[in-house]
């Protein structure tokens, strides 16, 4: 009985203009944005590997040690094309430097960033998804039961033997067959472009299943609110209107309407300052003891003459916004004085003695920079993202992000990735006695050999972290899915026909 | 044949006068029915509480944002005074910041206002050169704020969100079935039945749908120019108002264009249920995915480079400057004479000032061809014109640019008039020796003043609102054809 059921159903969603439209405009849509955002991962790509490659010479160009600034680029992610996420938008270019510990805000961003453009957002596969089916949930849901209650078919229906619930599963299943079709057809689409210009891992495309999965998950959860409204109301015409109200509400105003209510925490300055003096203690201590050392005269002689001969220069200072210490200790030398070699031990001792202390202090104010980040940055940001999961919208933004790893999270690695990094160049220093050197100052004895610094690499994490960091609001969503459908058969049961 | 003509003409009167009775008749009729709908009410919720969001959001920032302007703006002045010590240093340093000032009615469209600079520089930020003091040169700093922005992607609930969107989206949903629903229940045909011409029909079902859709809108409008017109945290003037009246007449216009789309698919259709899923598939594509999918493939054309690189590229043009003055001068015992110097200097900044204006040329370029692109969809355009009437966003900040080079001209023939008219000077700006050592009256140096033209709005607004008209045109007298020809 069920599957003569689900074939009337089926057969009679399959025959509907409806069924045509919804089809050819998820295609359309999808094909010519996943074209876009291709040509525009490209770019992206071409614009990283220059960076890199300048970034690589750059370093070779350097002759001395402490004149030489690490950078490192983060490579544009492919799966960004389903959800960009915080992909695009935050920086991917960092420098590396012992007196001074990479943070995600510290990044800049190569590629392009016209302000001018700024306003229009990219719109990616999820972002259609996210419209165009819950759109489509809710149309073919609107009038399942309240259509045939306004026909007088479901009096029909019923008076056969069948079981109330079985309708419904008859109605649910027959339906998301039906849906099914344009999403993965659609998507294969995508997936035809993109394997044609981009190379994907076995990892990606078990990411891409994550993503089906999800979307799959957040169709049904729309298809069952409208066969909740349906079910609820006794005309197709209140139904329709209430399902499109309520689509309206989830998709246009609410994720909008929540960031603009929540305001950015006041406290956010005081934080800021606070975090600010504790920073600034610890460089001001580092700075004391440089000067301290500068003017142990037994060992440098006259500071100023010391200073002049290597042409020191100095950068202590933390920025306001990342809190970020930049201690910088560098000789700018582009002419060698007379006596420049009496001094040479004296810069040895000197650097030997400051680069260490640079770097701790720059650990040090790091352990109260990672707090102060959280609570200034990510508090707010991850407050918003839990209200916005009162929307289903929310969740299934949330999860796609997650298994493409264009969330927080996934940055976070990156940039976890670039401290790690930082130690690695460290130890590197330390290993070739490279703070007590003649050429972390000066290259008349020929310039530094770069070639065997460790080179930065960075791999994404693998689908199971992906897949550990999506399924909480995967589950939220099945949750949701089980919640409404029982809900469903409850007030089915207890209606008259 | 004489006799006959009075009462001909009389005839005409009658059915002219009855004719518009009947659409009066069925402009009711159909509005009745809205009003008891439940599509009335809770567009009229959605609509309230969307103004209402507007207002208490506009009224909690925007006192703070005038405020931080009007600091900024002062300090600057009072920077600049503090130079008028010597002409000299008005030449060196420059006028300083340049602020752009808030536009009063930012609820109205909000724009890209986040992602532009508020301000540009008018000063001396680069290395001195060989023991000479750099002059001044304009420079348009940019800012990023998305790149320490981790919270997630959202529009502001500006009026432009709210008309292009949502009233957009309440229009599709009372215009859907105003007659498929009639063809289907039958009681079109009795309408038709009596003597009114189909036209008359038309235009009184579309009356019906303008007032309904018009109705929860200016309610909200209402409520929420009351809530920000009784604070005292802001004050609208004369001109503030005017280009609000003329934002609601937009307003009219797109609406109107939505009513016009869902009787044309109406009539055209047939059946309600189809009309509905035609409808809002159109709409997802002209409202939703156009504007932005047009703009990302507009904005491919020219693609201006990196700020980074640009920002490199700039301090590797400055070395160059100074290591071909050093490989001039660096090596001679003596100081090259004073004219020398000065030519030296000012063209090193007009050198840097037109390669920054360079970069800002492309990318706004690019931002225009996106821009441009984009027209084709109605609330592209609707967004455009509310940012223009507003004085907000991209054309804003256009002309904000435009203010701020007028007044570095202004600011640079101040400087030289004042030393020509010191004939113990040499003439020469930009090299202390070579310039007027009297002091300058404070009060004599040009301030920036940012202004925002009415004009000048109009003008680029032009095209927008022609194409817009356009368009309604096309759809009422597509919705004519559609229904003249509809078989019953």
């Amino acid at each position: 009985m069920l599957k003569a059921l689900i074939g009337r159903e089926l057969l009679n969603n399959l025959m509907t203009f409806r069924f045509a439209a919804v089809l050819l405009i998820t295609l359309l849509l999808v094909v010519v944005n996943t074209a876009v955002l291709i040509q525009d991962y490209e770019q992206r790509l071409e614009s990283y590997n220059n960076a890199v490659k300048m970034h690589h010479q750059e370093l070779r160009n350097s002759k001395t040690y402490s004149t030489a600034y690490l950078f490192v680029d983060r490579a544009p992610n492919p799966l960004s094309i389903f959800n960009v996420g915080l992909d695009k938008r935050l920086g991917n270019l960092t420098g590396i430097y012992h007196g001074f510990v990479p943070t995600l805000w510290d990044a800049q961003m190569h590629g392009t960033d016209n302000p001018f453009i700024a306003f229009f957002s990219s719109i990616d596969i999820v972002f259609v998804f996210e419209v165009i089916l819950s759109l489509m949930g809710l149309i073919f849901a609107y009038d399942a039961i309240a259509g045939e209650r306004e026909r007088g078919t479901l009096r029909l229906v019923l008076a056969q033997p069948i079981r109330r619930g079985q309708i419904l599963l008859a109605k649910y299943i027959s339906a998301m067959a039906c849906l099914l079709v344009p999403l993965i057809l659609s998507l294969l689409f995508a997936l035809l472009l993109l394997t044609r210009s981009i190379p994907l891992s076995t990892d990606d495309f078990l990411r891409i299943a994550g993503i089906v999965f999800t979307s799959f998950a957040y169709l049904s959860l729309f298809y069952l609110i409208g066969l909740l409204i349906s079910v609820a109301t006794r005309r197709t015409g209140t139904a329709l209107m209430l399902a499109m109200f309520v689509w309206g509400f989830l998709i246009l105003v609410y994720p909008n309407l929540i960031r603009a209510t929540v305001n950015p925490s006041a406290d956010v300055q005081e934080r800021t300052k606070t975090a600010k003096n504790q920073i600034q203690q610890i460089v001001d201590e580092y700075e004391r003891e440089r000067k301290k050392f500068l003017e142990n005269k037994s060992v440098i002689g006259d500071a100023s003459q010391f200073i002049e001969a290597v042409s020191l220069y100095t950068d202590a200072h933390v920025d306001s916004v990342t809190l970020s210490p930049y201690l910088e200790n560098m000789s700018l030398i582009s002419e060698i004085p007379p006596d420049f070699e009496k001094y040479v031990p004296i810069a040895k001792k000197y650097y030997s003695f400051v680069e260490p202390l640079a770097t701790n202090a720059a650990d040090k104010a790091w352990l109260v920079q990672k707090q102060a980040l959280d609570d200034i940055f990510v508090r707010q940001a991850v407050m918003d993202r839990a209200l916005l999961k009162l929307s289903p919208v929310g969740i299934y933004d949330a999860a796609t992000q997650a298994w493409a790893g264009t969330d927080l999270l996934g940055l976070r690695d990156f940039f976890d990735a670039t401290r790690r990094y930082r130690r690695v160049v460290i130890d590197y220093l330390y290993a070739t006695d490279a703070f007590s050197s003649r050429e972390w100052f000066v290259a008349d004895k020929g310039p530094v050999d770069w070639s065997t610094l460790p080179r930065f690499t960075f791999e994404r994490r693998d689908v199971g972290t992906n897949a550990k960091r999506a399924l909480p609001d995967l589950f939220l969503l099945l949750i949701c899915n089980l919640v409404l459908f029982m809900g469903i058969v409850l007030i089915f049961i207890r209606s008259e026909v | 044949m004489n006799f006959l003509s009075p009462r001909l003409s009389d005839l005409q009167l009658i059915t002219y006068n009855q004719q518009q009775k009947m659409i009066w008749h069925i402009a009711k009729r159909e509005l009745y029915d809205n009003l008891n709908s439940l599509r009335f009410a809770l567009a009229t919720v959605l609509l309230l509480a969307l103004m209402l969001t507007n207002a208490v959001v506009y009224l909690r920032e925007h006192p703070a944002r005038t405020q931080a302007y009007h600091n900024a703006a002062a300090d600057a002045v009072k920077a600049l005074e503090a130079r008028s010590t010597s002409l000299y240093r008005l030449a060196t340093e420059g006028p300083g910041g340049l602020h752009k000032i808030p536009s009063p009615l930012r609820f109205c469209a909000e724009g890209d206002e986040v992602f532009l600079p508020k301000h540009a520089d008018g000063r001396n930020y680069i290395r001195d050169i060989a023991n000479l003091t750099a002059v001044w040169r304009m420079g348009y700093p940019q800012e990023t704020p998305s790149l320490h922005n981790i919270r997630p992607d959202f529009t502001t609930l500006d009026w432009a969100f709210i008309v292009s969107y949502v009233l957009s989206f309440v229009a599709i949903l009372f215009t859907f079935d105003t007659i498929s629903g009639e063809l289907e229940r039958g009681t079109l045909r009795l309408t038709l039945a009596n003597s009114v011409p189909r036209h008359t029909v038309l235009i009184g079902k579309f009356l019906g749908a303008f007032i309904s859709v018009n109705m929860p809108f200016a309610i909200a409008v209402l409520m929420n120019l009351l809530l920000i017109s009784t604070s005292d945290a802001v004050q609208l003037n004369a001109g503030a108002w005017g280009r609000l009246g003329i934002l609601y007449a937009i307003v009219i216009l797109y609406a109107s264009l939505f009513i016009a789309l869902g009787l044309l698919i109406s009539a055209a259709v047939r059946e309600s249920g189809v009309s509905l899923v035609v409808l809002l598939l159109i709409w997802v594509s002209f409202v939703v995915f156009m504007p932005n999918t047009l703009a990302s493939i507009g904005s491919r054309i020219s693609v201006p480079i990196a700020y980074v690189e640009f920002w490199n590229q700039r301090i590797r043009l400055s070395d160059e400057a100074r290591a071909a003055y050093q490989d001039k001068y660096g090596g001679s015992q003596t100081k090259p004479p004073v004219h020398v110097l000065g030519e030296y200097v000012s063209k090193e900044a007009e050198e840097h000032e037109r390669y920054n204006e360079a970069y800002l040329k492309e990318q706004i370029m690019q931002g225009k061809r996106a821009r441009a692109i984009t027209r084709i969809s109605p609330a592209a355009i609707v967004q455009r014109l509310f940012e223009s009437f507003a004085g907000t966003g991209f054309e804003r900040h256009l002309q904000f640019i435009e203010n701020v080079q007028r007044y570095a001209r202004e600011y640079r023939e101040f400087v030289v008039d004042t030393d020509r008219a010191d004939p113990a000077s040499l003439h020469v700006v930009g090299i202390r020796e070579g310039m007027s050592q009297k002091p300058v009256s404070p009060e004599a140096i040009p301030k920036f003043k940012d202004t925002l033209s009415l004009n000048r709005d109009f003008n680029t607004a032009a095209t927008d609102l022609l194409l817009l008209v356009l368009f309604l045109v096309v759809l009422m007298s597509g919705a004519y054809l559609a229904f003249i020809r509809l078989e019953i």
